[in-house]
């Protein structure tokens, strides 16, 4: 304010002279610097808790937050500078009631003052606020809330142990979530209270319940535990801040998923549960698998058993053909084109069965996608009905059948078929198959019909 | 003659092992069953078996195949509810949608 003082500079040359008693004159700035050290001298100032409601708010480009606290009386400017501001569990919005910490501190080129705010809470809730805090740290010593102690989720439940109300939505919610999702699935429900002064209890009184009931028919338990709540107020969900509750989480003998109330509420519970789900339905979500995954997964499998089924009818056409060729080998030129000629039709009545087969498999692929089972089922039928067709052919071209003919079969002492006299020595054994029976022969003698 | 005498009494051998396979199958659940499916094919795929075996195999996939499917297809959500008794013995009865919502 320097051209406020102008017109008496030359009237009072030096404030605050020696020669000037009475009343100092101060500056501006010299007030607001006075004032301003006086409130710092002040300790009850520097560690001020304070409540109120939230006036006007308005955020700079700097990402401050500069609001009003008020009540009846007065009104109180607060600042929460950036950094701050970030790392607070909720923004202060106009009409929300709350108590705030800080210092209390001048703003000099304002002249204001006002409150350097370093934490805020909701209103009425101090005291469970510093609750959860210091019940958090104590827990948090003790390890409860370690990555290292988190199990992981069966990636199949049989049986879901479900933890809630059985009044209100939510068990309602978890149950289509389940329907939609995996219906495969077994759920019991072990009820509690989920609000009010007595619920803590009745939920640590529920877990043990699920945690120790086995099914009778099979002797097993369940395979997973949800402890779940919908939304709620703070104090709707402070039973999950219960300490007895959050180590009855922890010690659970079940892999658990809690999910309470909606995705920005934080509860002791979930810091303590195996999986933390942001909402009860999510929780229901997160334990079970999609049951259009696995659906297409076992289409994908029964694919590849159709395939294999048809693969193995082409190896079996593979062995008919190497048969006819492993026949020649036995047949008297005499009767060979004749044989040749039978072999021939019946090789291509087996080949039609056999193309037939394979056409009708691959049928059965083209319309496995939409109803794969009925028709695999098929597939079996019409796949043995071939391999007993095979093996009539097969009889008919098997070499023993010309034995019935009167033709024999003689084999060398290691199995071989002999088709050469000079093959064999005096003194060998050989096995000779008659159409019944066979009979062991020793040579005799070698002559060689071709000398 | 004796062939198929043999041939008989394997087929009831083989008829009665089907039988105690469909029972174990039937009792299977979901995940175990997809688990053998999932074997069996490999097993198929990887070939070099003989033929009675790989036909035997091939009809356990497509029991293991139904077993999945027909869970899949048929399944319907069973809750129910944990009821102590005095004693503190636990039962679970059968919770009607109903029920859940009166609570």
């Amino acid at each position: 304010m320097a051209d406020g003082r102008s017109p008496f500079a030359d009237l009072k040359p030096t404030v605050g002279a020696a020669e000037a008693p009475g009343p100092r004159i101060l500056a501006v700035g010299e007030l607001t610097r006075l004032v301003r050290e006086t409130i710092q001298r002040a300790a009850p100032l520097r560690d001020v808790w304070v409540e109120g409601e939230v006036g006007q708010v308005s955020i700079s480009s700097a990402g401050h937050c500069y609001f009003t606290l008020k009540d009846e009386r007065s009104q109180l400017r607060c600042v929460i500078f950036r950094d701050e501001r970030l790392m607070m569990p909720f923004e202060a919005r106009t009409g929300l009631r709350l108590v705030a910490h800080g210092r209390l501190d001048i703003f000099e080129p304002q002249g204001a003052y006002q409150l350097y705010v370093d934490s805020i809470q909701p209103s009425g809730r101090g005291d469970l606020a510093l609750q959860f805090e210091a019940l958090k740290a104590k827990l948090a010593a003790e390890g409860l809330f370690e990555s290292a102690r988190k199990r992981p989720l069966p990636p199949v439940p049989l049986t879901i142990g479900l933890v809630t109300s059985l009044s209100g939505a939510v068990l309602h919610d978890m149950r289509r979530v389940l329907t939609r999702r995996w219906p495969l699935a077994q759920v019991v429900v072990s009820a509690c209270q989920v609000q009010g002064q007595s619920a803590a209890p009745t939920i640590v009184a529920a877990l043990r319940r699920i945690g120790r009931w086995t099914d009778p028919r099979t002797g097993r338990g369940v395979d997973v535990v949800i402890l779940a709540r919908g939304g709620g107020s703070l104090e709707d969900l402070w039973p999950f801040n219960d300490e007895q509750v959050v180590r009855a989480v922890a010690a659970h003998p079940c892999p658990i998923v809690v999910g309470v109330g909606h995705e920005t509420d934080v509860t002791l519970a979930e810091f303590a549960a195996d999986v933390r789900a942001a909402t009860p339905s999510v929780a229901a979500e997160l334990v079970v698998p999609s049951r259009t995954d696995a659906t297409l997964r076992l289409r994908g499998l029964a694919d590849r058993l159709a395939a294999t089924g048809t693969r193995a009818l082409a190896e079996r056409r593979q062995v008919l053909t190497n048969e006819r060729r492993a026949l020649e080998g036995f047949r008297p030129a005499a009767l060979l084109a004749a044989e040749r000629e039978r072999a021939g039709l019946l090789l291509d009545r087996a080949t039609r069965v056999m193309h037939g087969i394979v056409a009708a498999d691959r049928l059965v692929l083209e319309r496995a996608a939409e109803r794969l089972p009925m028709l695999l089922a098929g597939t079996v039928a019409s796949a043995r009905t071939a391999f007993a067709r095979q093996s009539a052919a097969l009889g008919a071209l098997s070499p023993y059948a010309t034995l019935e003919r009167g033709y024999s079969i003689v084999r060398g002492a290691d199995g071989t078929v002999l088709r050469d006299a000079r093959r064999a020595s005096v003194g060998d054994l050989l096995s000779i198959r008659l159409q019944r029976g066979e009979l062991d022969a020793r040579v005799d003698k070698v002559r060689d019909s071709s000398a | 003659m004796t062939d198929q005498a043999t041939q008989a009494s394997r087929a009831t051998d083989s008829s009665t092992a089907a039988q105690a396979t469909d029972q174990r199958l039937e009792a299977l659940p979901f995940d175990r069953a997809l688990a053998e499916l999932q074997s069996v094919v490999t097993r198929l795929e990887a070939g070099n078996l003989p033929l009675e075996e790989s036909i035997a195999l091939y009809e356990q996939g497509v029991r293991l195949h139904e077993r999945c499917a027909r869970l899949l297809g048929q399944a319907e959500l069973r809750v129910q509810r944990l009821v102590e008794s005095a004693g503190g013995q636990l039962r679970a009865l059968d919770l009607s949608l109903g029920e859940a919502e009166e609570g």
